[in-house]
Protein backbone atom coordinates (compact mmCIF):
# COMPACT_ATOMS: atom_id res chain seq x y z
CA UNK A 1 0.00 0.00 0.00
CA UNK A 2 2.71 2.42 0.99
CA UNK A 3 4.78 1.92 -2.71
CA UNK A 4 1.34 2.53 -4.46
CA UNK A 5 0.95 5.90 -1.88
CA UNK A 6 4.37 6.57 -2.82
CA UNK A 7 3.98 6.12 -6.77
CA UNK A 8 0.98 8.50 -6.94
CA UNK A 9 2.61 11.33 -4.66
CA UNK A 10 5.34 10.65 -7.27
CA UNK A 11 3.33 10.92 -10.30
CA UNK A 12 1.05 13.83 -8.83
CA UNK A 13 4.40 15.70 -8.95
CA UNK A 14 5.36 14.33 -12.57
CA UNK A 15 6.02 17.54 -14.92
CA UNK A 16 4.58 15.28 -18.16
CA UNK A 17 1.68 13.95 -15.82
CA UNK A 18 0.73 17.40 -14.80
CA UNK A 19 0.86 19.06 -18.00
CA UNK A 20 -1.39 17.00 -20.45
CA UNK A 21 -3.62 15.32 -17.88
CA UNK A 22 -4.08 18.12 -15.09
CA UNK A 23 -3.11 21.90 -16.50
CA UNK A 24 -6.02 23.15 -18.95
CA UNK A 25 -5.41 22.72 -22.76
CA UNK A 26 -5.01 26.22 -23.98
CA UNK A 27 -8.17 27.44 -26.06
CA UNK A 28 -5.52 27.01 -29.13
CA UNK A 29 -4.65 23.44 -28.23
CA UNK A 30 -8.68 23.12 -27.66
CA UNK A 31 -9.11 24.39 -31.07
CA UNK A 32 -6.71 22.29 -33.60
CA UNK A 33 -8.08 18.91 -31.14
CA UNK A 34 -11.27 19.90 -32.60
CA UNK A 35 -10.64 20.44 -35.68
CA UNK A 36 -8.77 17.45 -36.58
CA UNK A 37 -11.57 14.75 -34.65
CA UNK A 38 -14.44 16.69 -36.48
CA UNK A 39 -12.40 16.64 -39.81
CA UNK A 40 -12.06 12.44 -38.88
CA UNK A 41 -15.68 12.03 -37.50
CA UNK A 42 -17.13 13.67 -40.99
CA UNK A 43 -14.81 11.02 -42.63
CA UNK A 44 -16.08 8.17 -40.76
CA UNK A 45 -19.65 8.51 -40.07
CA UNK A 46 -20.18 10.67 -43.37
CA UNK A 47 -22.18 13.19 -41.24
CA UNK A 48 -21.07 16.44 -39.94
CA UNK A 49 -20.55 16.39 -35.86
CA UNK A 50 -23.56 17.29 -34.03
CA UNK A 51 -24.84 16.57 -30.29
CA UNK A 52 -28.46 17.44 -29.95
CA UNK A 53 -30.16 15.80 -32.69
CA UNK A 54 -28.94 12.30 -30.93
CA UNK A 55 -30.09 13.42 -27.91
CA UNK A 56 -33.53 14.09 -29.24
CA UNK A 57 -33.36 10.04 -30.40
CA UNK A 58 -32.49 8.76 -27.15
CA UNK A 59 -35.55 10.32 -26.14
CA UNK A 60 -37.69 8.45 -29.09
CA UNK A 61 -35.98 5.42 -27.77
CA UNK A 62 -36.64 5.74 -24.72
CA UNK A 63 -40.48 6.26 -25.44
CA UNK A 64 -40.74 3.10 -27.72
CA UNK A 65 -38.99 1.26 -25.12
CA UNK A 66 -42.06 2.24 -22.47
CA UNK A 67 -44.77 1.47 -25.31
CA UNK A 68 -44.75 4.77 -27.20
CA UNK A 69 -44.50 5.07 -30.71
CA UNK A 70 -42.98 8.59 -32.52
CA UNK A 71 -43.19 7.52 -36.15
CA UNK A 72 -46.39 9.94 -36.98
CA UNK A 73 -44.55 12.67 -35.03
CA UNK A 74 -43.51 15.26 -37.24
CA UNK A 75 -39.63 15.34 -36.19
CA UNK A 76 -39.37 11.80 -36.51
CA UNK A 77 -41.70 11.24 -39.68
CA UNK A 78 -38.96 11.59 -42.73
CA UNK A 79 -37.63 8.65 -44.32
CA UNK A 80 -33.94 9.08 -43.14
CA UNK A 81 -35.30 9.81 -39.00
CA UNK A 82 -36.57 6.62 -39.21
CA UNK A 83 -34.02 4.78 -40.65
CA UNK A 84 -31.92 5.87 -37.69
CA UNK A 85 -34.47 4.93 -34.85
CA UNK A 86 -34.86 1.29 -36.72
CA UNK A 87 -31.22 0.47 -37.11
CA UNK A 88 -31.20 1.00 -32.90
CA UNK A 89 -29.22 2.72 -30.03
CA UNK A 90 -26.10 1.06 -30.54
CA UNK A 91 -25.86 1.52 -34.23
CA UNK A 92 -25.90 5.03 -34.36
CA UNK A 93 -22.45 7.14 -34.94
CA UNK A 94 -24.32 10.22 -33.09
CA UNK A 95 -24.83 7.91 -29.87
CA UNK A 96 -21.20 6.66 -29.87
CA UNK A 97 -20.03 10.35 -30.17
CA UNK A 98 -22.28 11.33 -26.84
CA UNK A 99 -21.22 8.05 -25.28
CA UNK A 100 -17.45 9.00 -26.04
CA UNK A 101 -17.82 12.89 -24.67
CA UNK A 102 -19.57 11.83 -21.40
CA UNK A 103 -17.66 8.68 -20.85
CA UNK A 104 -14.17 10.86 -22.13
CA UNK A 105 -15.39 13.43 -20.10
CA UNK A 106 -15.07 11.36 -16.75
CA UNK A 107 -12.05 9.79 -17.59
CA UNK A 108 -10.39 13.37 -17.94
CA UNK A 109 -11.32 14.38 -14.67
CA UNK A 110 -10.71 11.02 -13.32
CA UNK A 111 -6.93 11.03 -14.38
CA UNK A 112 -6.81 14.73 -13.42
CA UNK A 113 -7.85 13.61 -10.02
CA UNK A 114 -10.08 16.05 -9.78
CA UNK A 115 -13.70 14.51 -9.38
CA UNK A 116 -16.06 15.66 -7.34
CA UNK A 117 -19.65 15.33 -6.78
CA UNK A 118 -21.19 18.99 -6.29
CA UNK A 119 -23.85 19.67 -3.69
CA UNK A 120 -26.59 21.35 -5.23
CA UNK A 121 -26.47 25.02 -3.12
CA UNK A 122 -30.06 26.26 -3.59
CA UNK A 123 -33.79 25.46 -5.21
CA UNK A 124 -32.94 28.14 -7.64
CA UNK A 125 -30.18 25.78 -8.99
CA UNK A 126 -32.12 23.14 -9.62
CA UNK A 127 -35.29 25.01 -11.26
CA UNK A 128 -32.90 26.96 -13.18
CA UNK A 129 -31.00 23.73 -14.37
CA UNK A 130 -34.76 21.82 -15.65
CA UNK A 131 -36.05 25.29 -16.92
CA UNK A 132 -32.55 26.05 -19.04
CA UNK A 133 -31.73 22.19 -20.32
CA UNK A 134 -35.71 22.47 -21.59
CA UNK A 135 -35.21 25.44 -23.25
CA UNK A 136 -32.23 24.78 -24.69
CA UNK A 137 -33.22 21.49 -25.85
CA UNK A 138 -36.51 22.54 -27.36
CA UNK A 139 -34.75 25.48 -29.33
CA UNK A 140 -31.91 23.34 -30.39
CA UNK A 141 -34.43 20.91 -32.03
CA UNK A 142 -36.51 23.91 -33.56
CA UNK A 143 -33.17 25.51 -34.77
CA UNK A 144 -32.52 21.83 -36.49
CA UNK A 145 -28.74 21.95 -34.51
CA UNK A 146 -27.38 23.29 -31.13
CA UNK A 147 -24.01 25.42 -30.86
CA UNK A 148 -21.61 22.36 -32.72
CA UNK A 149 -24.23 21.01 -35.31
CA UNK A 150 -25.90 24.23 -36.73
CA UNK A 151 -22.77 26.60 -35.82
CA UNK A 152 -19.54 24.83 -35.36
CA UNK A 153 -20.34 22.34 -38.12
CA UNK A 154 -22.64 24.78 -40.20
CA UNK A 155 -19.81 27.06 -40.38
CA UNK A 156 -16.82 24.22 -41.08
CA UNK A 157 -19.13 23.48 -43.82
CA UNK A 158 -19.43 27.28 -45.36
CA UNK A 159 -22.94 27.53 -44.96
CA UNK A 160 -24.10 30.85 -44.00
CA UNK A 161 -26.58 29.55 -41.96
CA UNK A 162 -24.03 29.12 -39.19
CA UNK A 163 -22.97 32.90 -39.27
CA UNK A 164 -26.96 33.26 -39.05
CA UNK A 165 -26.95 31.22 -35.90
CA UNK A 166 -23.84 32.53 -34.03
CA UNK A 167 -25.54 36.20 -34.02
CA UNK A 168 -28.60 34.62 -32.15
CA UNK A 169 -26.73 33.18 -29.93
CA UNK A 170 -24.70 36.23 -29.21
CA UNK A 171 -28.16 37.94 -29.16
CA UNK A 172 -29.35 35.11 -26.71
CA UNK A 173 -26.33 34.78 -24.28
CA UNK A 174 -27.01 38.02 -24.04
CA UNK A 175 -29.83 38.03 -22.11
CA UNK A 176 -29.30 35.14 -20.89
CA UNK A 177 -26.45 36.45 -18.36
CA UNK A 178 -28.67 39.20 -17.71
CA UNK A 179 -31.28 36.83 -16.24
CA UNK A 180 -28.09 34.86 -14.78
CA UNK A 181 -26.81 38.14 -12.50
CA UNK A 182 -30.50 39.26 -11.99
CA UNK A 183 -31.48 35.11 -10.11
CA UNK A 184 -27.37 34.49 -9.42
CA UNK A 185 -26.30 37.26 -7.72
CA UNK B 1 -5.21 44.02 5.11
CA UNK B 2 -7.91 42.17 5.93
CA UNK B 3 -8.52 38.96 4.67
CA UNK B 4 -12.11 37.93 2.95
CA UNK B 5 -13.30 34.69 1.88
CA UNK B 6 -15.87 33.95 -0.92
CA UNK B 7 -18.03 30.69 -0.78
CA UNK B 8 -18.80 29.52 -4.82
CA UNK B 9 -18.49 25.77 -4.31
CA UNK B 10 -21.40 24.61 -5.92
CA UNK B 11 -21.94 27.15 -8.67
CA UNK B 12 -21.09 26.97 -11.98
CA UNK B 13 -19.64 29.52 -14.49
CA UNK B 14 -19.59 32.25 -14.86
CA UNK B 15 -21.40 32.90 -11.44
CA UNK B 16 -17.85 32.40 -9.74
CA UNK B 17 -16.20 34.90 -12.01
CA UNK B 18 -19.27 37.34 -11.96
CA UNK B 19 -19.23 37.18 -7.46
CA UNK B 20 -15.25 37.66 -7.77
CA UNK B 21 -15.81 40.16 -9.55
CA UNK B 22 -18.41 41.81 -7.72
CA UNK B 23 -16.65 41.14 -4.18
CA UNK B 24 -13.28 42.72 -5.10
CA UNK B 25 -14.72 46.26 -5.95
CA UNK B 26 -15.69 46.12 -2.42
CA UNK B 27 -12.40 45.54 -1.15
CA UNK B 28 -10.10 48.00 -0.48
CA UNK B 29 -6.10 48.35 -1.69
CA UNK B 30 -4.09 45.50 0.02
CA UNK B 31 -7.17 43.11 0.96
CA UNK B 32 -7.00 39.70 -0.08
CA UNK B 33 -10.30 37.79 -1.03
CA UNK B 34 -9.62 33.59 -0.75
CA UNK B 35 -12.33 32.04 -3.56
CA UNK B 36 -13.38 28.57 -2.60
CA UNK B 37 -14.21 26.86 -6.21
CA UNK B 38 -14.84 23.54 -7.41
CA UNK B 39 -15.80 24.19 -11.03
CA UNK B 40 -12.73 24.01 -12.93
CA UNK B 41 -13.46 26.55 -15.53
CA UNK B 42 -13.47 29.19 -12.74
CA UNK B 43 -9.80 27.98 -11.73
CA UNK B 44 -9.03 29.41 -15.91
CA UNK B 45 -11.21 32.57 -15.82
CA UNK B 46 -11.05 34.30 -12.56
CA UNK B 47 -7.03 34.08 -12.29
CA UNK B 48 -7.42 35.21 -16.02
CA UNK B 49 -9.27 38.36 -15.11
CA UNK B 50 -7.47 38.97 -12.17
CA UNK B 51 -4.15 38.94 -13.64
CA UNK B 52 -5.68 41.17 -16.51
CA UNK B 53 -6.64 43.85 -13.37
CA UNK B 54 -2.92 43.95 -12.52
CA UNK B 55 -3.65 41.80 -8.95
CA UNK B 56 -1.25 39.05 -7.46
CA UNK B 57 -3.30 35.92 -7.72
CA UNK B 58 -2.03 32.75 -6.31
CA UNK B 59 -3.91 29.23 -7.03
CA UNK B 60 -3.93 26.14 -4.07
CA UNK B 61 -5.76 22.84 -4.94
CA UNK B 62 -7.34 22.28 -1.58
CA UNK B 63 -8.77 18.70 -2.93
CA UNK B 64 -9.57 17.28 -5.58
CA UNK B 65 -11.70 19.02 -7.85
CA UNK B 66 -11.54 21.91 -5.06
CA UNK B 67 -9.24 25.00 -5.57
CA UNK B 68 -8.80 28.42 -3.62
CA UNK B 69 -8.13 31.81 -5.82
CA UNK B 70 -5.97 33.73 -3.71
CA UNK B 71 -6.37 37.56 -5.08
CA UNK B 72 -4.89 40.20 -3.54
CA UNK B 73 -6.13 43.49 -4.36
CA UNK B 74 -3.16 45.65 -5.49
CA UNK B 75 -4.28 48.64 -6.37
Amino acid sequence: MRAVKEFFDKLAKNETYVKIFKTPFTYLTGAILLSIFQVVTFGVTGEPWGVSGTFANWGAWLYRLVGGNVDRWYYFSSAGAQAVLDRGFFNDPGTMRNLGIIFGALAATLLASQFKIKKIKSKKQVVAAILGGFIMGYGARLAYGCNIGALYSAIASLSLSGWVFALFLFIGAFFGSKLLSKFFM
Amino acid sequence: MAEFTLDCLGEACPVPLMKTEKKMSELAVGDVLIVSIDHSCAMKNIPEWARKQGYNVEIEEVDDGEWEVVIEKTK
